[in-house]
C-alpha cells in the first residue's frame, strides 16, 4: 500500500478513540491488555505467557518508552490499527478468533471505561475539516447560513462563531493588506506585475494571453499554451484560409557585429556546406533574405549538432564598401540559447564582457540612470497628466519592458580583442509576431500604414520624434522609404505570402497602429481593386524585394530606444480621441505621432515534399520592445485568431517540418526536452489505476515514454554486420555473392578513409570563393577526425543532414504506385533498389545515424507520438497483396514476467508489515526501507531496468520511432513524423521488392495493432 | 519582362541538378468570390461537381443559388474542368449554357541554390488555363 494512503488513513485516525489509548499506567501491563481488549493478538500473547521473564523484559521497556513522546505512541497506535485492518481484509490465517479463556475484570473495566471516554471525546469534537454548518444534515440547512450565525440550531452556535473568527483572521493573513480597490489601481498593479515576472520573463503579450490561454512555465517564459476556448480545428482553418497570429518574442536574438570576412571565418566551422546554404550564402549576405542554418559545434560537422537557427544580416546601404562594420542577427529557440551563445563566443574569441552600462540599453541600465530616463519622457507626458489630475505628482512606476528576470550586472556584449568582433545578446530587445496564412498580407496592409514624412523642422533634441525628422531630410532616405511604402502597399494585392520568394526581407517605418483602429473587431477580406497593378506585382514576384528596401531603422540600438521611450500611452490616446470634435472620427496627431520602424520577413510555408506547397507561408514582424500590445490589438481587430505553443506545434507537423526543441534528438536541447517530456508522461501513466492504464509490458512496448535512439542505432548496426557474416561464412546463394563483395571494406581502413576525404574535396570544391580556402583544408580535417571519432566518440548519435544523401535517399525510398510521374522519374534517372555497393559509402560515413522521415498512413488510423515504426515480413505484404482492405498484422501478447515479482514483492510487504505490527516499535527501523526502495523501482505495466534488445522484442522489426504524429487536417488522414535508423532504412529497402518499396508498419504504443504506412524522406 | 527572358536563356543553359534545386511555387491568384470554383486533380470528381451543383441550385428552398458560377482549371485539371462544366449542363435539362474562355498563366519556378556563391534564381513558365462560365438561362 503506498505510502500516501497511510498518512491519510493516520490523518483521519488522528482524533479517532483507539482502544489503546490508555494513560500511562495501561501501558505497563500491555501484554495483558491485548488479552482483553484486542482480540487479534491473543495467539500471540499467549505465546509468550509460557516465558514470563521475557515478557517483564518487555514490560519494562515498555515503562522506559512510554512517557517519552506521547505523540509518537499515538501515531504508532494508529499505525497498528490501521494495519490490523490490512491484516483483517487479507489474511485469513492471521484471524484466529478465539474466545479468551479468562477475563481480569478490573483491567478489562478499566479498558472499557478508557474507550467510553474516547469515544465521548471524539463525539463532542469535531473530527473532519468542514465547517460546523456543512456537518448538518440537508433539510436542517438555511440559505446564508455560513455568513449568519443565528441560522444556525442554537447548539451549535458557539461553535460557528469560533470557525467565523478563525477564518476571518484567516483571511486577513492572507490579503495583501490592501482592499481590492487598491490592489486594482493602476500603480499598485504595474508593481504586483512588475514583481510577479521577475522569475519568468513575461512577454508583452502576457495580460492578454493569461485572460485567454492556459499558461505554461517553460524555457524561463510565461507562455500560452493553448487557447482555453475549443479551437483546434479553428486554429488549422486560421492557418490555410485566414490568418493565424503568434507571439514569439520569446525567440532569442544574438547579435554580432564586425568585420564581414572575420564574422564569416569564425562562424564557418559551426557549420557546413553539406548540411544546405551557411551564413555565406550571397543572397542572404546582401541582406536581401533570411537564412537557415545548422549549427553545430565548430569542426565537429555530422555529430554534436547545436540545434536550427534564422538569421538575418543587415543590409548594407552602400554597397561599394562591404568590408565595413556589418550586423548579423542569429534567431534562435530559448532553449538552444545557452549552448550557441557559448559556441559562438569561442569561435569568436569573444571572451571580454563589455559592461552592461556601456552599450546595451533598456533594462540594463544602472538604477541612477533609469531614473533619469525615465524623467525624461515624463516630462512631456506629466504635462498633459497634469491638466487632468493636478494634484498627483507621484512619480509613476515604470513598468517592466523586456527581460525582467535579467542581473543588470550581469554582461550582455563581449568582445574580442583579436578579431574585433562584439557579440550582444538582443533577447526581449524586440518584438517578434508571426502571421501565418493568406490573410496575413490584408491584415497588415490594413492594420499598419506607412509613416507620413515630416519635413517641418522644430526644435531638434527635445522634440521626441526627433530622428524621424532628421532622416526626412535626406532626399535619398525620402525617397527610400516611399519605395519602401509602394512595395508594401503591392503586397495587398497578393493573395498568398506563398508567392513570394521565400525569405523576403521589407524593411519600414509605419505610424502608431493604434490610431486607426477599427471601432470593433472586424473581419479584412482582400481588396480585388488592389489585385490589377499587374506588372509591378509581376516584378515583385519574380525579383522579390530590392536590397535597399530592405533596410530598416530597427538595426539602430540608438533609435529603438527612443521609440519605445517616445511611445504615447494608452490613456494618453484615449484622452485625446475622446476629446475629438466628431466622436468616432480619425484622430490626427501630426507630428506627435510614433514612427516606429519594423522589419517584415516573410516565412517560407512547406517548401519539401510535392503536395500542399507553400501551406503555412506568412510573415514575421519584428519591432522595438515596448510596442507589443500596439501592434497586436490592431491585428486581432482585423481578424487574426492567436494561437498559442500547441498551434506552432501543429503548424511544424503540417509543415513536415522538425519541430525546434522536440524534433532534434542529436542536440543537448533535444536530449532535455525528451527527458522532460518522459517524466511528464511517466508521472501521468502513475496517476491512473493499474487496471485502467495499458500494460505496456504485455504489450511490448519497450519504451512508450522515451525513444532509445542511441540503442536502436547501435543494435542495427551490430545486426546488420551479423546479418553478413554468417551469410558471408555459409550460403552459397547469387545475393550473397554481393555482399561478400561489400564485406570487404566494412571495416575503417585507412584507404578508404582517404576516398572519402577525396571525394569530399571534389564536391566541395565547386564551393564559393572565399570560402575555397577553408573549404580545400577542411576535407581533410574532417577525415583524420572522422577516424578519431570513430574510435573515442564513435558511439554518439548523429543524424542524417547531408542533402546530397537525403536527395539520394528519397529517390530510393520509393516510386509509389500511386504517383506515377515519379515512378517514371525514378526509373528514367536509373535508380533501381538501393543495393549494398550504392549505401556503403553512406553507411561507412554514418554508422550509426537517423534519418528524418515522413509517414503517411495508407489506410485508417492516426499515429501516436512514440509510435513504432516496424519492417513488414513477407508474409503481411502477401495478405496486403491479396486483401486490399487488409488492415495490418497484430501484436501477440506478451508474457510480464515483472507481474509475478511485484506480486512477490507485495506478499513480502504485508509479511513485513504483519512483523511489524507483532512487534511494532523494535522491526519498524529495520525493515522500513529496503522494500520501499525495491517497490519504486517497479511499476506494473512498465519495463524496469536496462532495456533488452528493442530491435527484435517483438514479431516485426523495429526500424525507429514517431515524434510528432496525428490525424492531419491537410492531408485527411493519418500521418507522422519520426526518425528512423539509417542502416534500418538501407536494409529494408534493398530487401523489399519495388511494388512495395517504402511501405512500413506503425503501432501505437498501447495498441497491439499494426498498420500500414508509406515512408518519405523529403527534402 | 524583356530583362526577365533574358538571364532565363543564360540560366537554362548553366542550369545543373548539383548546383540548384527546382521548387515550384503557387500560381499567382486573384481573391476567390463565393461563385469561383478553382478545379484541381486531388479532390473527388464528384465531391467536385456536387459542389457545382450544390451553388447553383443553392440552399433547401433554393435561397442563395448563384445564377452563374465560374470553373477555373489549370494545366492537367483542364480537362477535368470541362468535363464537370458539361456533366452540370447535361443534368440540368437545357437550363444550365456554358461559355468557356481560355487564357495562359505564368508559373514561376523557383531554382533554390545548393552552393553559397549562387543567387537563387526565377524561371517562368506557362501553363494554359480554362474559365468556364456556367449561367442560368430561363426555359423557352
Amino acid at each position: 500500500m503506498s505510502n500516501a494512503k497511510e498518512r491519510k488513513h493516520a490523518k483521519k485516525m488522528r482524533n479517532q478513540p483507539t482502544n489503546v489509548t490508555l494513560s500511562s499506567g495501561f501501558v505497563a501491563d500491555r501484554g495483558t491488555k491485548y488479552h482483553n481488549g484486542g482480540g487479534r493478538h491473543f495467539h500471540q500473547a499467549q505465546k509468550q505467557e509460557p516465558f514470563p521473564g521475557t515478557s517483564r523484559q518487555r514490560q519494562t521497556k515498555m515503562t522506559h518508552h512510554s512517557p517519552v513522546d506521547p505523540d509518537v505512541k499515538e501515531q504508532s497506535s494508529s499505525k497498528i490499527m490501521f494495519k490490523k485492518k490490512g491484516g483483517w481484509k487479507a489474511g485469513p490465517e492471521g484471524m484466529s478468533q478465539e474466545i479468551p479463556k479468562y477475563i481480569t475484570a478490573s483491567t478489562f473495566a478499566q479498558a472499557r471505561a478508557a474507550e467510553i471516554s474516547a469515544m465521548l471525546k471524539a463525539v463532542t469534537q469535531k473530527s473532519s475539516n468542514s465547517l460546523v454548518f456543512q456537518t448538518l444534515p440537508r433539510h436542517m440547512r438555511r440559505r446564508a447560513m455560513s455568513h449568519n450565525v443565528k441560522r444556525l440550531p442554537r447548539r451549535l452556535r458557539e461553535i460557528a462563531q469560533k470557525e467565523a473568527e478563525k477564518a476571518v483572521h484567516q483571511k486577513k493573513e492572507h490579503s495583501k493588506n490592501k482592499c481590492h480597490k487598491a490592489r486594482r489601481c493602476h500603480k499598485n498593479r504595474v508593481l504586483e506585475f512588475n514583481r510577479r515576472q521577475k522569475k519568468n520573463i513575461w512577454l508583452e503579450t502576457h495580460i492578454w494571453h493569461a485572460k485567454r490561454f492556459h499558461m505554461v512555465k517553460k524555457w524561463g517564459y510565461c507562455l500560452g499554451e493553448r487557447p482555453t476556448v475549443k479551437s483546434h480545428r479553428a486554429c488549422y482553418r486560421a492557418m490555410t484560409n485566414r490568418c493565424l497570429l503568434q507571439d514569439l518574442s520569446y525567440y532569442c536574438c544574438l547579435e554580432l557585429k564586425g568585420k564581414e570576412e572575420e564574422i564569416l571565418k569564425a562562424l564557418s566551422p559551426m557549420c557546413s556546406i553539406d548540411a544546405g546554404l551557411t551564413f555565406a550564402a550571397v543572397h542572404c549576405l546582401s541582406g536581401k533574405c533570411q537564412g537557415s542554418v545548422l549549427l553545430y559545434r565548430a569542426n565537429r560537422y555530422p555529430r554534436e549538432m547545436l540545434g536550427p537557427v534564422t538569421f538575418i544580416w543587415k543590409s548594407e546601404r552602400t554597397p561599394s564598401h562591404t568590408s565595413e562594420s556589418r550586423q548579423l542577427w542569429i534567431w534562435l529557440h530559448p532553449m538552444l540559447k545557452q549552448d550557441i551563445l557559448e559556441e559562438l563566443k569561442a569561435a569568436c574569441q569573444c571572451v571580454e564582457p563589455i559592461k552592461p552600462t556601456i552599450c546595451t540599453p533598456g533594462p540594463l541600465l544602472t538604477t541612477s540612470e533609469e531614473k533619469s530616463q525615465t524623467e525624461l519622457p515624463d516630462e512631456k507626458i506629466g504635462k498633459k497628466r497634469k491638466r487632468k489630475d493636478d494634484g498627483e505628482n507621484a512619480k509613476p512606476v515604470k513598468k517592466v519592458i523586456g527581460d525582467g528576470t535579467r542581473d543588470p550586472h550581469q554582461p550582455s556584449s563581449w568582445i574580442s580583442a583579436a578579431t574585433g568582433i562584439i557579440i550582444s545578446d538582443l533577447t526581449m530587445e524586440m518584438n517578434r509576431l508571426r502571421l501565418i496564412g493568406p490573410l496575413s498580407h490584408s491584415i497588415l496592409t490594413e492594420a499598419l500604414k506607412a509613416a507620413s514624412v515630416q519635413t517641418e523642422g522644430e526644435d531638434t533634441e527635445k522634440t521626441p520624434h526627433h530622428w524621424w525628422i532628421e532622416t526626412c531630410k535626406n532626399p535619398d532616405s525620402v525617397s527610400l522609404h516611399h519605395r519602401q511604402e509602394a512595395i508594401f502597399e503591392l503586397l495587398g494585392g497578393i493573395t498568398s505570402p506563398a508567392e513570394i520568394p521565400s525569405g523576403t526581407i521589407l524593411g519600414l517605418t509605419v505610424g502608431d497602429p493604434r490610431i486607426n483602429l477599427p471601432p470593433k473587431r472586424s473581419k479584412v477580406l482582400p481588396n480585388p481593386e488592389k489585385c490589377q497593378d499587374n506588372e509591378k506585382v509581376r516584378q515583385l514576384l519574380l525579383e522579390g524585394v530590392p536590397v535597399d528596401c530592405a533596410h530598416s531603422f530597427i538595426w539602430n540600438q540608438a533609435i529603438c530606444k527612443n521609440v519605445t521611450e517616445n511611445k504615447i500611452s494608452d490613456q494618453d490616446l484615449n484622452r485625446r480621441r475622446s476629446e475629438l470634435l466628431v466622436p468616432g472620427s480619425q484622430l490626427v496627431l501630426g507630428p506627435q505621432e510614433s514612427k516606429i520602424p519594423i522589419l517584415l520577413i516573410q516565412q517560407p510555408g512547406k517548401v519539401t515534399g510535392d503536395d500542399r506547397r507553400g501551406w503555412g507561408s506568412g510573415w514575421d514582424i519584428l519591432f522595438p520592445k515596448g510596442w507589443g500590445m500596439a501592434f497586436w490589438i490592431p491585428f486581432i481587430y482585423r481578424g487574426a485568431r492567436v494561437g498559442g505553443l500547441k498551434e506552432s506545434v501543429m503548424h511544424s507537423q503540417y509543415k513536415r517540418s522538425p519541430d525546434i526543441p522536440g524534433d532534434f534528438p542529436d542536440c543537448p536541447a533535444g536530449v532535455v526536452f525528451a527527458e522532460e517530456q518522459a517524466k511528464n508522461l511517466l508521472e501521468k501513466y502513475k496517476r491512473r489505476p493499474p487496471a485502467k492504464r495499458p500494460n505496456y509490458v504485455k504489450l511490448g512496448t519497450l519504451a512508450p515514454f522515451c525513444c532509445p535512439w542511441e540503442q536502436l542505432a547501435q543494435e542495427w548496426e551490430s545486426r546488420v554486420q551479423a546479418q553478413e557474416e554468417p551469410s558471408v561464412a555459409s550460403s552459397p546463394s547469387g545475393e550473397d555473392s554481393d555482399s561478400r563483395r561489400d564485406k570487404l571494406p566494412c571495416a575503417p581502413t585507412p584507404e578508404n578513409t582517404d576516398l572519402w576525404s577525396d571525394e569530399g574535396g571534389t564536391s566541395l570544391s565547386s564551393c564559393s570563393e572565399p570560402r575555397e580556402a577553408m573549404d580545400t583544408e577542411c576535407p581533410a580535417r574532417v577525415g583524420t577526425e572522422w577516424v578519431a571519432c570513430q574510435d573515442a566518440t564513435g558511439s554518439l548519435l548523429c543524424v542524417l543532414r547531408s542533402r546530397k544523401w537525403l536527395k539520394q535517399l528519397s529517390t530510393w525510398c520509393g516510386p509509389s504506385s500511386r504517383d506515377k510521374r515519379a515512378a517514371r522519374r525514378a526509373s528514367g534517372s536509373g535508380e533501381p533498389a538501393p543495393t549494398r555497393a550504392a549505401c556503403l559509402p553512406l553507411l561507412e560515413r554514418f554508422p550509426r545515424a537517423l534519418v528524418w522521415v515522413s509517414l503517411a498512413l495508407l489506410r485508417k488510423g492516426s499515429p501516436e507520438p512514440h509510435s513504432m515504426i516496424c519492417v513488414p515480413t513477407e508474409e503481411d505484404f502477401l495478405r496486403l497483396r491479396q486483401d486490399q482492405l487488409y488492415c495490418g498484422p497484430q501484436e501477440s501478447k506478451h508474457s510480464d514476467p515483472f507481474k509475478s515479482e511485484i506480486r512477490k514483492q507485495k506478499e513480502r510487504k504485508k509479511v513485513e508489515k504483519r512483523q511489524n505490527k507483532q512487534a511494532p516499535t523494535e522491526r519498524e527501523g529495520l525493515a522500513g526501507g529496503p522494500p520501499a526502495a525495491g517497490h519504486q523501482a517497479l511499476t506494473l505495466g512498465l519495463w524496469s531496468g536496462p532495456l533488452p534488445g528493442v530491435t527484435s522484442h517483438c514479431s516485426r522489426v523495429l526500424l525507429g520511432f514517431v515524434t510528432q504524429g496525428d490525424f492531419s487536417m491537410a492531408v485527411g488522414g493519418g500521418e507522422a513524423l519520426g526518425f528512423v535508423s539509417l542502416t534500418g532504412l538501407l536494409d529494408m529497402l534493398s530487401t523489399q521488392p519495388a511494388a512495395e518499396r517504402g511501405l512500413v508498419l506503425l503501432r501505437a504504443p498501447a495498441s497491439p495493432q499494426y498498420r500500414f504506412a508509406r515512408i518519405a524522406v523529403e527534402v | 519582362m524583356a530583362e526577365n527572358r533574358e538571364p532565363r536563356g543564360a540560366v537554362e543553359a548553366e542550369l545543373d541538378p548539383v548546383e540548384y534545386t527546382l521548387r515550384k511555387r503557387l500560381p499567382h491568384r486573384l481573391p476567390r468570390r463565393p461563385n469561383d470554383i478553382y478545379v484541381n486533380m486531388k479532390t473527388d470528381f464528384k465531391a467536385q461537381l456536387a459542389r457545382c451543383q450544390k451553388l447553383l441550385d443553392g440552399g433547401a428552398r433554393g435561397q442563395n443559388s448563384c445564377s452563374e458560377i465560374y470553373i477555373h482549371g489549370l494545366g492537367l485539371a483542364i480537362n477535368r474542368a470541362i468535363n464537370i462544366a458539361l456533366q452540370l449542363q447535361a443534368g440540368s435539362f437545357g437550363s444550365l449554357q456554358v461559355a468557356a474562355n481560355t487564357s495562359t498563366v505564368e508559373l514561376v519556378d523557383e531554382l533554390e541554390p545548393e552552393t553559397d556563391a549562387r543567387e537563387p534564381l526565377t524561371r517562368i513558365r506557362n501553363n494554359s488555363a480554362i474559365h468556364i462560365r456556367v449561367f442560368r438561362v430561363a426555359p423557352k
